[in-house]
């Protein structure tokens, strides 16, 4: 605000040297490259003259980036302090030599406190998710030789035809009635 | 060499402008006061906090599993395992191969000029490393996996016998 009402004064003064020796110029330069309150030198008691300055709103964008910090913030502290704290007062582990005879668990296998707590209280233990794994592989593949062996049974039942399937029951010969063309005439 | 030089034999020269003080130790008091100091002193007040109750983490051990090539034929839970397996290994291959390079890099850097006469173990190591990594993975591509390598290792024995 100040420097811009120093450039108006110096604007100001500059118009009124520029309009003190314009007889001596040419006459259509007069009034030309002016800021927009430096026409006429006038003398104001305050700094300058009272600009209304005409540009577009930043009103939004001011209150998208203050919403914006604000809800970044008020989780964001609140984590930042709590993982600080964690760093500080409680530590990483240290890594040593699994000790004799110990099996140790399967959350003491990560270095940070953080991660420990949620693969101890959240995760599963990757031996009951490799059992869990396992045990789809032993479905789907038991299902697989299932299928293959129906197929195979299949293809053989309907090769050599004394099996269950592939056999269609046609009434006994013995229940046919022959009468109908037994004589020449019917 | 690589643990300095023994200042009895190989005596520095004696300074010619004694009187003109080396500013670079007035920087390093400055940086040693102003920045060292509180910030080990802090670190040492954390660490004496934790060192109450200090817990540990280790390094996971899996047991040996049967490897693909005694695997009976459609146990595919053998297979299954032995996949795993193959990965655990294959990544602890990477690993090895990564630290031979890092050893050469760490030489080269430590001998500078040097380099080519007193790395040459690190060069031979690197060598056979990267040989027997290339050999046993190399061009099974991205979509290789246990099988592939027996295949390749079928061919490579096929290979020898000719």
């Amino acid at each position: 605000m100040a420097a811009m009402s120093l450039l108006l004064r110096a604007a100001a003064a500059w118009g009124a040297r520029r309009a003190a020796g314009g007889s001596a110029r040419l006459p259509w330069a007069a009034g030309a490259a002016r800021l927009p309150g430096t026409v006429a030198p006038v003398r104001y008691s305050s700094h300058g003259k009272r600009m209304f300055i005409i540009k577009a709103t930043n009103f939004y964008d001011a209150r998208f980036l203050s919403l914006l910090r604000f809800y970044i913030f008020l989780t964001g502290i609140p984590v930042a302090l709590f993982i600080t704290y964690v760093n500080v007062f409680i530590g990483e582990a240290e890594l040593a030599e699994i000790p004799e005879g110990y099996v140790p668990e399967y959350w003491e296998y990560y270095k940070h406190p953080i991660s420990r707590w949620i693969a101890r209280y959240f995760f599963d233990p990757p031996e009951k998710n490799y059992e869990k794994h396992m045990a789809l592989l032993d479905i789907e593949a038991k299902k697989t030789d299932l299928r293959m062996t129906e197929l195979e049974a299949r293809r053989l039942m309907r090769q050599r035809g004394d099996g269950p399937w592939y056999h269609y029951e046609t009434p006994d010969k013995n229940l046919i009635d022959n009468s109908v063309k037994s004589t020449p005439d019917n | 060499m690589a643990e300095g030089r023994d200042r009895d034999v190989y005596t520095e020269p004696s300074p010619r402008t004694p009187a003109v003080p080396n500013p670079v130790t007035f920087f390093q008091a400055f940086f040693s006061y102003v920045v060292d100091a509180p910030v080990t002193f802090v670190r040492e007040w954390i660490e004496s906090r934790q060192a109450k109750n200090k817990f540990y983490y280790y390094h996971q051990k899996f047991p040996r599993v049967p490897d693909l090539s005694e695997c009976m034929e459609g146990d595919h839970l053998c297979f299954f395992e032995a996949e795993a397996q193959w990965r655990r290994d294959r990544m602890v291959d990477q690993q090895i191969v990564e630290i031979v390079r890092e050893r050469l890099g760490a030489c080269k850097q430590r001998e500078g000029p040097n380099q080519f006469q007193n790395c040459a173990k690190e060069i031979e190591q690197l060598a056979q490393v990267t040989k027997a990594y290339q050999d046993r993975y190399g061009d099974l591509g991205v979509h290789g996996n246990a099988r592939t390598c027996l295949m390749k290792q079928k061919h490579r024995m096929i290979e020898e016998r000719k």
